[in-house]
């Protein structure tokens, strides 16, 4: 198979790479393109090579979980291991984790050692326990996950009452060895000791002393280009949204460390594009939260299908503070300083010096009038 | 001395070179490219206005891209080595320096960066593997393969319009199921074949070409162009398979692959 540069044929491959990767420069010498109006619809959008949130669905999640995986992979080949730590057996399979309304099977290579049993996921350990944790050991048949039919998972309890549960490619292989190993400790075991019925559920972890959370609902965020995480530009990403007594939070529905918070006192307004120039997100629309503390001003956008509730809610709790609604509410142009309304800048950005906000710049660029391209 | 409305300098690449020369009048609007050299790199620039270039009309933007492309290409051509720029990078001048000033200073400041990055890309080139699948040929397949999948469908079609729905939504969570299974154990299989012709891959976000088709992983690959051919051999062999499709794309200078700091 030959590779091609076809102009016509790889357009879009071409626009990937010219407009969103290339040398970055670490340096305060470059014409910044917020300061210039740009107005339209992308190129890139007219020739439909956009990622395209509306199309969420089963594949994008799993794009998004295979991406982190080779990630993951790319930074380290072998596990780590202890001075003088062997391994006993190495087996692929995965185990059932939960954390707050998240609950999935994770899987990797689980490694007993001589003192532990972990897994891990080329870098990654997903799970640990040391030998020794280990009180009670039993296998039982449970359902499948997804196909109909059953399988043998292999539970341990460990002293402070967790629960271990696995699955891999010959649970009773993986168990004889732990407890011949166990053996050679010196220690013991329960056989198939009892489980609990149900595990108690967690509280979401986020939540610190005397939080509660309000309401909460699926929302996607748009994260900021960083390129310190790894992402080129400006992204949306799949999560959850909640309103708690004290702040705004979204987490990722996959990646716990990615998160957006802000305190409720620092929203200051709360806007729904109505009609905007975005026609990628025309389906579902946009919420912008504007927050700020002490002069500096940040726009979180979000989307999703209840946008309209969340903008009710929030101009709730601004009103409550004795704020007014975005349409109403005045801020200033960050550019030129002119007075407008929230609902203004965000909407067609500035009359007097044409500042649009961040969100728009990127997806605006280089217009692209009526007719699709080719 | 640059005239008032020459303050910035557009800047297609670094190359690995250390002479001053012009490239003649390729650069955008026809503008004359030419380098300015710090010791053994070069910037490949044209002089331009302080402000990026920005149109109302498709027709003139896609030229651009084409022409900054071309540009890359023949300074890639002449050094050998290039650590290409995204479009519109225009670098400005300052209080009391000309942009000429601003880029020897960033080239001797990063000079050891550049020469790293110079170094980890030498005779090497991108490429694009894209793998797609039709979704619709591969759920007849695993409708057909699949036993549990197969048991459920001729259940569903002996049952009465109540009924057959309920087996349906139960159908299409299973098969979404199974799909994602398949796509994972392809993504997988894909890249470790792949990864054995290549110096170095990043994993980019899969793109929506075609209504009708499903891309599964969209890569970009460094490796010198002696080994492209082998890993076209291997994407010929991987083609065969029923509903999948790949689209290999390059050489490109190696965007993906001089972006981090």
């Amino acid at each position: 198979m030959e590779p091609t540069r076809e102009p016509h044929a790889t357009l879009v491959d071409l626009l990937d790479r010219i407009l969103d990767k290339g040398l970055v420069i670490h340096a305060d010498i470059i014409i910044s393109v917020a300061g210039i109006p740009l107005i339209g619809v992308n190129l890139r959008a007219a020739l439909a090579g956009m990622e395209t949130m509306f199309e969420y669905g089963v594949m994008q999640a799993w794009d998004e979980r295979t991406r982190a995986w080779e990630r993951a992979h790319r930074r380290k080949k072998e596990v780590s291991l202890a001075q003088g730590e062997e391994i006993i057996l190495k087996m692929f399979g995965s185990h059932f984790y939960s954390k707050g309304i998240y609950t999935t099977w994770r899987s990797g290579f689980f490694y007993l050692t001589d003192r532990r049993l972990f897994c891990g996921d080329f870098d990654e350990i997903i799970l640990q326990t040391a030998l020794e944790e280990i009180r009670g050991i039993g296998i039982k048949e449970m359902d499948r996950p997804v196909a109909r039919g059953k399988r043998e998972e292999l539970f341990l309890l460990l002293e402070n009452g967790k629960i271990v549960r696995l699955h891999a490619q010959d649970v009773n292989q993986l168990r004889e060895a732990i407890e011949k190993r166990l053996t050679e400790m010196g220690l013991v075991w329960e056989e198939n000791p009892v489980l609990p019925a149900r595990e108690v559920r967690p509280q979401e972890l986020f939540l610190t002393d005397g939080e509660e959370v309000v309401c909460r609902g699926k929302m996607w965020y748009l994260m900021p280009a960083s390129s310190r995480r790894g992402w080129m530009s400006d992204t949306w990403m799949p999560g959850t949204l909640y309103l708690t007594n004290r702040r705004v939070y979204w987490q990722h529905s996959l990646e716990e460390g990615t998160t957006f918070a802000t305190p409720i006192n620092a929203i200051i307004a709360a806007v729904t594009e109505v009609e905007g120039p975005n026609v990628l997100l025309s389906k579902k629309g946009v919420l912008d939260v504007i927050c700020g503390t002490d002069g500096v001003r940040t726009l979180a956008s979000f989307s999703g299908e209840e946008i309209e509730a969340w903008k009710s809610i929030l101009d709730g709790i601004i009103a409550k503070r004795g704020g007014t609604p975005a349409d109403r509410e005045r801020e200033t142009c960050p550019q030129c300083g002119d007075a407008a309304s929230v609902q203004e800048l965000l909407e067609n950005g500035c009359a007097q010096c044409g500042w649009v906000s961040p969100r728009f710049k990127k997806q605006l660029a280089y217009v692209a009038v009526g007719k699709p391209f080719g | 001395m640059e005239a008032d409305g020459q303050k910035g300098r557009y800047l297609y690449c670094i190359a690995a070179g250390g002479e001053k020369v012009s490239l003649g009048p390729i650069g955008i609007e026809g503008n004359e490219v030419y380098t300015l050299p710090y010791q053994r790199f070069c910037a490949v620039v044209h002089n331009c206005r302080a402000q990026p270039y920005t149109s109302a009309d498709q027709e003139v933007v896609k030229p651009w891209f084409i022409v900054h492309q071309h540009v890359v290409d023949v300074a890639w051509e002449r050094f050998g080595t290039v650590l290409p720029l995204g479009f519109d990078t225009i670098i400005r001048g300052g209080e009391g320096h000309d942009p000429d000033e601003n880029i020897k200073g960033w080239l001797k400041g990063d000079y050891d960066n550049l020469r790293e990055k110079m170094e980890k890309i030498r005779g090497k080139a991108e490429y694009g593997v894209q793998i797609l699948w039709d979704p619709m040929i591969i759920a007849r397949k695993i409708t057909e393969t699949n036993p549990d999948i197969t048991k459920l469908d001729a259940e569903m079609k002996s049952k009465p319009r109540g009924a057959a729905y309920l087996y349906k939504q139960k159908l299409e969570k299973v098969l979404k199921g199974e799909m994602e299974r398949e796509a994972d154990r392809h993504f997988k299989d894909c890249y470790h074949r792949i990864k054995r012709h290549v110096d170095d891959l990043r994993v980019d976000k899969t793109k929506k070409l075609d209504k009708d088709k499903q891309m599964l992983m969209n890569l970009s690959c460094l490796l010198s162009r002696e080994k492209s051919t082998g890993l076209g051999e291997e994407l010929e062999e991987m083609t065969g398979r029923e509903g999948f499709s790949i689209r290999f794309t390059g050489p490109w200078p190696p965007y993906s692959f001089v972006t981090s700091g």
